[in-house]
């Protein structure tokens, strides 16, 4: 299984960028095999920003889910992707 | 200083409004004259303008008032107003998200009448309102009976 992390934010804002990379490097450090992270502009994708339920960026949604509507700290970030790696890894040996 | 009127009329707006932004805590007077009017300064006028424009964007009383703090707290720059910008036209693209939705379910509801006079009981508006219908895409049970109960 492999997760999508979409980092939204509006441009021009620096603290945010700073931060972003933070949580990029965490999301990363499980493998560029299982994580892909994706910027996303709100102000181009803002469609799929309000479908989503981005209200106040910088927020994060993980496989199209809006997980956490401010930014949390790398390693929050880290635990949540890491559970849901190991709790997608039982599932499959439990089907198998 | 100006009096409340001379500021109403350099502004475009009311003397009701004026005193309705000071209730809302959006501006306030200068001072009093020695008769008890209020009195005010230019800064009055600009910063009725500012609110009538900030109106106009969609911005409530409630993010008028944020933006008016901002634009006089030392330590708030560009970014602040930017971020506030941006979460007000996420707040209006999800309204207008909602209306469009809305205004779809009004068409599907609009085209089932065949406006063939029927009685209310047959109506088919009233029909799908009442099984749900309108929320529903692609069905559009026009010339169907809608199963009200007479």
């Amino acid at each position: 299984m492999k997760l999508l992390v979409e980092a939204f934010s509006a441009p021009g804002c620096s603290k945010c960028a700073q931060t972003r990379e933070a949580l990029k490097s965490a999301a990363e450090s499980l493998g560029k095999d299982r994580v892909t992270w994706r910027d996303v502009n709100v102000l181009e994708e803002i469609d799929y920003a309000v479908e989503l339920g981005v209200m106040t960026p910088p927020s994060i949604a993980i496989n199209g889910e809006l997980v956490f509507p401010a930014l949390p700290k790398p390693e929050r970030l880290r635990a949540e992707l890491a559970r849901r790696l190991d709790r997608a890894a039982a599932n499959s040996s439990i089907e198998r | 200083m100006l009096t409340i009127g001379k500021v109403a009329e350099r502004a475009q707006v009311t003397a009701d409004s004026i005193r309705f932004y000071e209730r809302e805590g959006l501006i306030r007077p200068a001072g009093k004259s020695e008769s008890g009017y209020r009195l005010y300064t230019e800064e009055a006028i600009r910063r009725i303008e500012f609110i009538k424009q900030a109106q106009e964007c969609g911005f409530s009383l409630a993010d008028i008032r944020e933006l008016l703090e901002l634009r006089s707290t030392d330590s708030a720059c560009c970014d602040d107003i930017y971020r506030v910008s941006v979460e007000k036209k996420l707040q209006l693209e999800r309204k207008i998200k909602a209306l469009n939705a809305m205004s779809q379910a009004l068409t599907r509801l609009i085209d089932m009448c065949s406006h063939d006079r029927k009685s209310l009981d047959e109506c088919p508006i009233l029909g799908a309102l009442e099984a749900g219908l309108a929320k529903q895409p692609g069905k559009s049970p026009k010339n169907q009976s809608t199963g009200r109960s007479k």
